[in-house]
């Protein structure tokens, strides 16, 4: 068999927007280092291009408030930034958080408290105001809710084109198709191989998110990542019916009407961590059964295509940044939120990878040590109950 | 359950035929299909009220007549379900469709998948005007509604259908400007063996060849559309003279006003209902990505059968007799025996698809087209339709690196709008061979649903539960 061996001194394993975000921020600092960006899959296959395209600074942890804000900022200058003038797509048409009882509600007024020592502009909202906003929504059982009009949807397959043509102008080299098998030590460094052949590196950053622990199980250096399948359909484009993107805690569904006037639904089932992320049969009349039940209005519009994706979820549902017990190999997992935090990501493996370490209180909360060492993070506004 | 349940998708001769053998068999069958009568693209059937002639050869309304009584006399033991969207399928075998405004879901012991292909062209400029359409698609309105696109037309295209429409067109009081035809009719004929086994198509081609003639329609051997004019609507076309690789030669255009150009380049398989169901696929460099079967319509799932041009582009008298043989097949898998009564006539159907397959052949390399034909669109000129996505943007993803039709589809969305893809996929798919040298290594992921139905449509689903642990 023919193999092609490479060499490079960073290599990320993964093309999404937590690999792309990374591989840009490490390359702007102009370090000279070769970086190479590999993907088993092909342009926007994995979780990012499967995500609801949503971004919100709606959190009730800081570490998360922090996070968004810092991307959603990103995200308003990024034709500047990435240098693509088609911008993308991004609608800051805000959230609306639905609670369906009191004890939601109450989580949702206690993040706002936290939320506002950030200048994040979030507002509580009454039933009345919800139904004005989206007039679609069925009235029963929603008792409230929260809205920021700095949260939005935006394109994350323009996200990504942005990332790879950006960073690819700073030299970086992406290849799909290729995936990694295992790592193995040599030198001071790693091998990386797959059917593809070999990379030689210095370092390695793991961007695969749910599936990040693959490559560190064998090497007894494994992480507590498993993969949430999630589902999701878009509908016909559709003149403007729900302005903001609408998350209804009670139904685990999320709404988005993106910038061409389709609407994107993405339903999370309760399912087993890591079965088959694909969309399962009887996704659609269970889609449409929930939707009838939280937006009868919508029921006209037609379906053009459902799909699946894996989220990845830890312990405590948080992301995991950091150097693991492999010198020289750092994971980056977002958990859940790659799209609406990819640029912090990036900027904070960026800072521990070129330098080492990132001074940012962030990277110590999500090191990857703290499940063996007790000290999760829990975010208030994800159901835990 | 005693007797075993088959369904079959699509009612064409070949998902007809199918139904007949199971039927007879003693299966239990349930036909779904999109249009309002059995019948496909060939026999469709405008409604009774209607009172349509037929402007096909007699030999094909008779087939026609033929193959409806059969289907029809069989009423009790085939449930036929009109304008039913099958909208997804999964290995086990399962089929979801719409009918009647509710979501209906089959399991049953087979499937088979008769679901025909669609119409091929390549982009050029205008192409989308109002005014361009198929050559099938004209040919469906006249045989379903007795309408025709326009009263003056220019067809264009290659392989047998554009004169077979020129002449049903002709007959139906159209006024035929010109046939452009890539190859020249009499080359389909150079075989005399093998125009002796397809002798019955080619009394029914030239029966259609005879209207051509009488009617002095000027044929255009070698021309291709590479504009359509317009503001609004289609007002002229310009014609252009191919040379073997394919480029325009100089100086051959010409413009013809007309109100329609009706267009076929060959087909495309439809093949998502059984990209859906996991089975293993070929690509065929002219009709695209198609189930795998064997003599028998067996596909790599042991639960599911394919036939008639979905599995391998033959045309109908293939599809009649290739439906047959794989109605048995399948009964005989689903009840655990073969029929005691009907051998003969899948003799008689095994010799009619052999003898087709020897014509096909021949007919085979009148549907191919030079590389030329997709160079002839401008960076401008759309290739998705549903989306706005121009040939710029596409060729800017491959330079890109997106090799793949998925990859590309998500890159510049091509593909995603109301017709997930059906009629710009495989355009996109010949410019990325051109540009890799490669053919496609895999199909487009085809996701549920096949057709947009409505979310009311879903759910109202009979009989489901929403699980309570969700």
């Amino acid at each position: 068999m023919t193999t092609d061996t490479h060499h490079c001194d960073i290599l990320i394993i993964g093309a999404g927007a937590y690999g792309l975000s990374c591989a840009w921020n490490i390359a702007r600092r102009d370090t000279g280092a070769r970086i190479m960006v590999v993907d088993a899959g092909e342009f926007a296959e994995g979780a990012t291009g499967r995500n609801g395209s949503g971004f919100r600074m709606q959190w009730g942890l800081e570490l998360n408030i922090r996070l968004c804000k810092e991307s959603i900022e990103f995200f308003e200058n990024i034709e500047d930034h990435l240098d693509y003038p088609g911008g993308i797509e991004m609608r800051q048409c805000g959230y609306l958080l639905l609670a369906s009882n009191e004890k939601e509600l109450q989580r949702l007024k206690d993040a706002q408290d936290l939320q506002h020592r950030f200048d994040v502009p979030s507002e509580a909202m009454t039933p009345e105001d919800c139904l004005r906003m989206v007039p679609s929504l069925n009235p029963d059982g929603i008792v409230g809710g929260a809205f920021c009009g700095k949260d939005g949807v935006a394109n994350p397959f323009r996200y990504l084109d942005a990332l790879q043509k950006a960073a690819t102008r700073l030299g970086v080299e992406i290849r799909y198709s290729t995936r990694i098998d295992r790592l193995v030590p040599q030198g001071a460094g790693y091998r990386a191989e797959g059917t593809f052949g070999q990379i030689t590196t210095d370092k390695v950053l793991i961007c695969t998110d749910w599936a990040a622990s693959e490559l560190l199980d064998e090497h007894d250096a494994g992480l507590p990542i498993t993969g949430l399948p999630k589902e999701a359909l878009v509908s016909q484009p559709c003149a403007p019916c729900v302005d903001p993107m609408v998350v209804s805690m009670k139904h685990h569904i999320a709404i988005a009407q993106v910038a061409r006037g389709s609407i994107v639904f993405t339903v999370t089932r309760h399912r087993e961590p890591g079965g088959d992320p694909s969309s399962q049969p009887d996704f659609l009349k269970f889609a449409g059964r929930q939707l009838q039940d939280l937006v009868p209005g919508l029921s006209h519009l037609k379906v053009f295509r459902t799909w699946g994706g894996a989220s990845s979820v830890t312990p405590d549902m948080q992301g995991i940044y950091g150097e693991t017990q492999l010198p020289g190999v750092y994971v980056a997992v977002s958990s859940y939120r790659g799209f609406m935090t990819g640029p912090a990501a990036g900027r904070i493996m960026a800072e521990m990878v070129v330098n080492g370490k990132s001074n940012d209180p962030i990277a110590a909360e999500l090191n990857p040590y703290r499940f063996t060492q007790g000290k999760l993070v829990y975010e208030p506004l994800l159901n835990q109950d | 359950m005693m007797g075993g349940h088959v369904v079959i998708v699509g009612a064409g001769p070949a998902g007809m035929s199918a139904a007949i053998s199971v039927a007879e068999a003693g299966c239990r069958v349930t036909v779904l299909d999109e249009a309002a009568r059995p019948g496909g693209q060939i026999f469709r059937q405008a409604a009774p009220e209607l009172k349509a002639p037929s402007y096909a050869t007699e030999a094909e309304q008779r087939r026609k007549a033929a193959l409806l009584a059969d289907f029809a006399s069989l009423g009790k033991a085939i449930t036929y379900v009109a304008q039913a969207q099958v909208i997804s399928a999964f290995a086990g075998p399962e089929i979801q469709y719409v009918a009647d405004d509710a979501t209906h879901t089959l399991n049953p012991d087979a499937v088979i998948l008769a679901t025909g292909v669609r119409e091929k062209l390549f982009p050029f400029e205008g192409w989308t005007l109002p005014g361009v359409l198929g050559a099938g698609g004209a040919q469906s309105i006249l045989k379903a509604q007795n309408v025709l696109p326009g009263k003056r037309i220019v067809i264009a295209g290659a392989g047998p259908l554009p004169m077979v429409v020129a002449a049903q067109m002709t007959r139906a009081g159209a006024d035929v400007l010109a046939l452009a035809q890539l190859h020249h009719v009499l080359s389909m004929g150079s075989n005399p063996l093998a125009l002796l086994a397809g002798r019955a198509s080619v009394l029914e081609g030239l029966g259609y060849l005879s209207t051509v003639l009488r009617a002095r329609i000027p044929q255009l051997t070698g021309y291709v559309p590479i504009r359509a004019e317009g503001d609004t609507q289609l007002k002229s076309v310009v014609l252009a003279k191919l040379d073997a690789q394919g480029q325009v030669i100089g100086g051959s255009q010409r413009r013809v006003e007309t109100d329609v150009l009706a267009l076929n380049y060959g087909f495309v398989a439809n093949a998502e209902l059984a990209t859906m169901m996991g089975v293993d696929l070929r690509f065929d460099e002219f009709s695209g990505w198609h189930p795998v079967i064997d003599d028998e319509g067996r596909t790599s799932d042991p639960s599911v059968f394919a036939c008639g041009d979905t599995a391998g582009l033959r045309g109908s008298y293939v599809a009649q007799a290739e439906g047959h043989i794989v109605g048995a097949a399948a009964a005989e898998q689903v009840l655990g025996q073969a029929a005691k009564t009907g051998q003969n006539s899948l003799v008689q159907a095994r010799k009619a698809r052999a003898q087709q397959l020897k014509f096909q052949s021949t007919l085979r390399h009148t549907l191919k087209l030079p590389d030329g034909v997709w160079g002839i669109s401008t960076p401008d000129t759309i290739i998705c339709r549903c989306e706005g996505v121009r040939k710029a943007e596409i060729l800017g993803a491959l330079e890109h690196g997106h090799r793949s039709v998925n990859a590309i589809k998500r890159n510049t969305r091509c593909g995603m709008g109301w017709c997930n893809g059906r009629s710009c996929l495989h355009s996109v798919s010949a410019l990325a061979s051109q540009a890799t040298g490669e053919p496609p290594q895999t199909p487009m992921t085809p996701r549920p649903v096949a057709r947009p139905v409505t979310l009311g449509e879903l759910a109202n689903a009979p009989g489901y539960e929403v699980p309570d642990d969700h």
